[in-house]
């Protein structure tokens, strides 16, 4: 099933593309090569470890391994309406529901055939418990081989030379069970991708920040955090490419994401990935703009190509939901500040006591600098208690008071 | 008998190394969640977060706490994280610190945890403004052992059914233990263990194994008796995870012999062995035939991850060994375990009618 979807996808983009020059947009190009990683990670023909959020994906992809953090699994099912089997396969087979809902429709997809049997897996102890444990069980499921990348919470000598030595055991690891060594030219063809992709990201969400914004509330959803997928490729280069030129085409012409913007929004963490009326809502209603989302952002250092494990490692350390909050806070209110931001959603993702644990000094963070947020409860990738209602009505009262202090 | 020390330093996770604290001349005291203190965590951290870490957070705001020095924050989990970044915020003059904890026991997790545990030792020497030596913690670590000792021998008075005051004094003997200077504990384990032990009963209930994470409060184990079971054995971290005996005396290298002690240690589901996906499955297994529980009862704390992603295979592997398992949830709070008695009487019942 998700293999003709992510085939149908491609040929649904390309067709689209080929006939209609008129319909390119960085979108498309993004959600084009995300599609054709879903289809090698279902292609039965290539080398898949499934993956933690913070697993170096470049170097992976130069060990000619296709890799892919598994709530991406969970993101797509919701994306495609599909999630909630998956979710009540999970539970019935006893996992708790009121854990993450990206892991439960996980191992429900493990559970039920859904998801590649990989080669290896590889968990990352960032950014949560729960996204550890359930690497433990996917091992545990598939019997295969599980690597642990233990995330240090700082950024010191020790910790970064602990985290970087761990990386290249990983590589080690990784030869061990494909039998081949790391080609050194493709590493630092890997890294030179990353580091041109990282450019133009920052360009991109540079262009982002201009008043009014270029981008619309759905040009970046789940780009940050996608992108570390591609990282280490052309694709990567293309795509965050294409979102610059466009952004700076759109600027030039002094075009904005949303015509008429009023009002400029931060999202929170991750987006609601099922089929929702949120964005439409706010752009229409209230021609807000969500600007920003929280994961849209490139808090690393360029990959020093001599000194390749120690970048890495610095780079899975500075995710925003790696450390306290207190450093989480102060990412969001730089972010707050760059953007302009006139608030902030929080979903708080329901089973995340990583990140909607702390949603009480989040929101007091940036009160403090003048933002103000709203927590929601959503359970993003569970549709089964979505109270679209009721969300509507707690977002129109969101805007009409922010609107208000206009 | 009172013993000379420069004052508490609080910690809230069995991954402490309680005897570094000791060296440096504190005491150290673990942050139980129990209080009477009202319910306001809530204002900081999401409810659906660790009752836990939100009780122990209500604690701090309603300022129950006796003087602390210090405070030890362990990275052992989401919910640990957030109590310190909320602790903080509530208490930002407190002197805290934050070990990494690695999640697997590999060899250089533990080369990074000795790192921690030393990083530990110099920032309590600098707190106190006192050296701490060599020396010092290896006198510290044989009284831990020591007290481990102690405790692990009245444990078997307790499995044997002769110590008085069954379950619920063990476990205050362990909340003691957690929350007083290491000589007062070695004292009265001394002499509670030089007094006769009681008479075993004639049926002192159905053998039961208990495992979870935070299970401080003496009257749930009464609980658990009343209703017809007799722990066999347990495994807790506010219980034998915390205490546990090491007969290995400590080598030239203090850090990486702590290190190995707190992370080798029966561990909490959040610790894992790559190489043996499910092994706490195993180990639950293991434990409770070695005890030879008729049923495991397995107790956790609402939103607990670590634990709930894991309680499958527990289940699978306990019905695989044809062995009935109970699991619970709840709240730190006798009341909510009080709530599923009904669920544990039945259980104990089909139990001793299986039997």
């Amino acid at each position: 099933m998700m293999r003709q979807y992510f085939e149908d996808l491609i040929a649904g983009i390309e067709l689209k593309l080929n006939t209609d020059p008129e319909s390119h947009s960085p979108r498309k190009l993004y959600a084009l090569e995300i599609a054709r990683l879903g289809q090698r990670l279902y292609s039965d023909n290539e080398r898949v470890a499934w993956c933690g959020v913070a697993a170096p994906f470049d170097l992976l992809s130069a060990m000619g391994v296709t890799s892919c953090f598994v709530e991406f699994i969970g993101a797509m099912l919701a994306g495609t309406g599909t999630a909630d089997t998956f979710l009540e396969a999970a539970e019935q087979e006893g996992f708790a529901g009121d854990t993450c809902g990206y892991h439960r429709s996980v191992i429900g997809a493990a559970k039920n055939g859904m998801m590649p049997i990989p080669d290896f897996l590889i968990a990352t102890s960032c950014p949560c418990s729960g996204g550890l444990a359930v690497m433990e069980n996917l091992a545990h499921y598939f019997e295969k081989d599980l690597f642990v990348l233990d995330v240090p919470q700082q950024a010191t000598k020790e910790s970064v030379r602990y985290l970087a030595d761990q990386i290249k055991a990983m590589v080690a690891f990784v030869a061990n069970h494909t039998g081949e060594q790391l080609n050194e030219d493709r590493l630092q063809e890997a890294i030179a991708h990353t580091n041109q992709a990282r450019l133009h990201m920052i360009e991109a969400y540079r262009l982002a920040q201009q008043v009014p914004s270029p981008a619309n509330g759905r040009d970046l959803v789940n780009f940050g955090i996608a992108m570390a997928l591609l990282l280490g490729t052309q694709a990567a280069v293309d795509v965050s490419r294409a979102y610059r030129e466009e952004f700076a085409a759109r600027c030039r012409a002094e075009i904005s994401g949303v015509p008429g913007e009023q009002l400029r929004l931060m999202w929170i963490q991750n987006r609601i990935q099922f089929k929702n009326d949120v964005v439409k809502l706010l752009e229409t209603q209230f021609k807000a703009a969500i600007v920003v989302d929280e994961l849209n952002s490139i808090p690393w250092e360029a990959i020093d190509p001599r000194d390749p494990y120690t970048g890495m490692a610095l780079r899975t350390i500075s995710i925003p939901l790696n450390g306290s909050v207190q450093r989480r806070v102060e990412h969001l209110q730089s972010l707050a500040k760059a953007y302009r931001v006139d608030g902030a959603i929080n979903p708080c993702h329901w089973g995340c006591r990583q990140g909607t644990g702390a949603r009480g000094m989040i929101a007091e963070g940036l009160k403090a600098i003048g933002v103000p947020v709203l927590n929601l409860e959503v359970d993003c990738v569970d549709s089964r208690n979505f109270g679209e209602g009721q969300v509507k009505t707690r977002l129109e009262a969101f805007s009409e008071m922010l609107a208000g202090r206009l | 008998m009172t013993f000379a020390h420069h004052g508490y330093i609080g910690f809230a996770c069995s991954y402490v190394p309680l005897a570094v604290i000791d060296a440096a001349g504190y005491v150290p005291w673990r942050v139980l969640p129990m209080s009477e203190c009202p319910d306001q965590a809530g204002q900081l951290l999401h409810d659906n977060l660790c009752p836990h870490v939100k009780r122990i957070i209500d604690r701090v705001l309603a300022d129950d706490l006796p003087q602390l020095e210090g405070m030890v924050f362990i990275n052992s989990c989401d919910a640990m994280r957030r109590m310190a970044d909320a602790w903080q915020q509530i208490r930002p003059s407190d002197k805290t610190i934050m070990l990494d904890l690695p999640s697997t026991q590999e060899p250089a997790s533990l080369a990074y945890f000795a790192q921690e545990v030393r990083r530990l030792a110099q920032t309590l020497a600098d707190w106190g403004d006192r050296p701490l030596s060599v020396n010092a913690i290896r006198e510290s670590t044989r009284r831990y052992n020591a007290l481990g000792r102690l405790l692990m021998q009245a444990n078997e008075r307790l499995r044997d059914g002769t110590l008085e005051g069954g379950s619920a004094r063990m476990q205050a003997l362990y909340n003691q233990a957690s929350t007083e200077p290491v000589e007062a504990s070695i004292d009265r384990m001394q002499a509670i263990l030089a007094s006769p032990a009681t008479t075993r009963q004639a049926d002192p209930g159905v053998p039961v194994f208990l495992f979870g994470n935070v299970l401080p409060d003496p009257e749930v184990f009464t609980l658990f008796e009343d209703c017809g079971a007799f722990i066999a054995g347990d495994d807790f971290c506010t219980g034998s995870r915390l205490f546990t005996e090491n007969a290995r005396e400590v080598a030239d290298d203090p850090w990486q012999f702590l290190a190995e002690e707190l992370l080798l240690h029966p561990p909490c589901a959040r610790t894992f062995d790559p190489a043996r996906p499910g092994q706490i499955a195993r180990d639950v297994l293991q434990k409770a035939q070695a005890c030879r529980a008729q049923g495991v009862i397995g107790y956790t704390l609402k939103f607990c991850d670590p634990y709930l992603a894991r309680l499958p295979l527990v289940r699978a592997a306990m019905k695989a060994a044809n062995l009935p398992v109970l699991l619970l949830e709840g709240d730190c709070t006798l009341r909510s375990i009080g709530q599923q008695r009904t669920r544990i009487e039945a259980f104990i019942e089909m139990l001793r009618e299986s039997k």
